[in-house]
């Protein structure tokens, strides 16, 4: 059990890719302290990542001057992360599956079926512009192999 | 992200060392499209160097794949990390790449 808790941080970055790295490392550092596994980081940056450009291509349509906003915290043996863009949202219930075979040449459709399948909780707005990402840090799901 | 490529009994070995994410798959696609304009017929895509990828490196390799078998070009992978590997049992890309544990092996098999 992490029995540290880390009050919750608000960001607001522009759409901008560098932002999606630079975020994920800032991100990344605050949870130092926490000695974290480097599975459940790697986890955690991979989702942080992909949810970022989401909001950023689909949500904020790359518009510059529209902000990505990101609050964390870390309680109760939770990372919890959520990220809001200022689009109109998308319909979360009603993805295609990319794993099917008809599916497994296309382009995109990647990155939210990789946070659905990694993080322990994923809840969404009913408009579909704010993801809500849980990881438990211990006990979770044991989604990726462990290893370098 | 760095990349290079050396060539052994006819295959062309491709080196990818770093992260392949938004900002550097761009690049990895153009250095591939290179060899596709060549069109090169049996690539090997070591992974030993590779530390992380998220959903636009994978669909990028998946385009290089795609652009491939136009010309009926082969793409063999090797040496990914078990967190990347991963990734591909996840996506189920590993029904669409042959993957080989090493290098030795992806070449043998062509």
């Amino acid at each position: 059990m992490i029995s540290m808790e880390m009050r919750e941080k608000s960001l607001e970055i522009p759409s901008e890719s560098n932002y999606i790295r630079k975020t994920s490392e800032d991100i990344l550092k605050d949870l130092e302290s926490l000695s974290l596994d480097k599975t459940t980081l790697f986890v955690i940056k991979l989702c942080i990542e992909e949810a970022l450009r989401n909001a950023m291509i689909h949500g904020n349509r790359m518009n510059e001057s529209l902000p990505v906003k990101v609050r964390y915290k870390v309680a109760d043996n939770r990372f919890s992360v959520e990220i809001e863009d200022q689009g109109k949202g998308f319909d979360y219930k009603h993805l295609p599956d990319p794993t099917v075979n008809e599916n497994l040449l296309r382009g995109h459709g990647r990155g939210v079926f990789l946070i659905n399948h990694l993080m322990d909780e994923v809840r969404y707005n009913d408009r579909g512009n704010i993801i809500k990402m849980i990881k438990f840090l211990s006990g979770g799901k044991d989604g990726i192999q462990d290893g370098k | 992200m760095a990349f290079k490529t050396e060539n052994k009994n006819g295959v062309t070995l491709c080196y990818v060392d770093g992260e392949i994410d938004i900002n550097t798959a761009p690049a990895l696609k153009k250095s591939f499209d290179r060899l596709i304009t060549q069109k090169t017929p049996k690539i090997v895509i070591n992974f030993k160097g590779v530390t992380y990828i998220d959903s636009s490196g994978l669909a990028t390799l998946v385009e290089i794949l795609k652009n491939m078998r136009v010309y009926g070009g082969a793409l063999r992978l090797s040496n990914l990390s078990s967190k990347i590997r991963s990734l591909f049992e996840i996506t189920k890309l590993e029904k669409l790449f042959q993957i080989y544990t090493l290098e030795e092996e992806a070449i043998s098999g062509f």
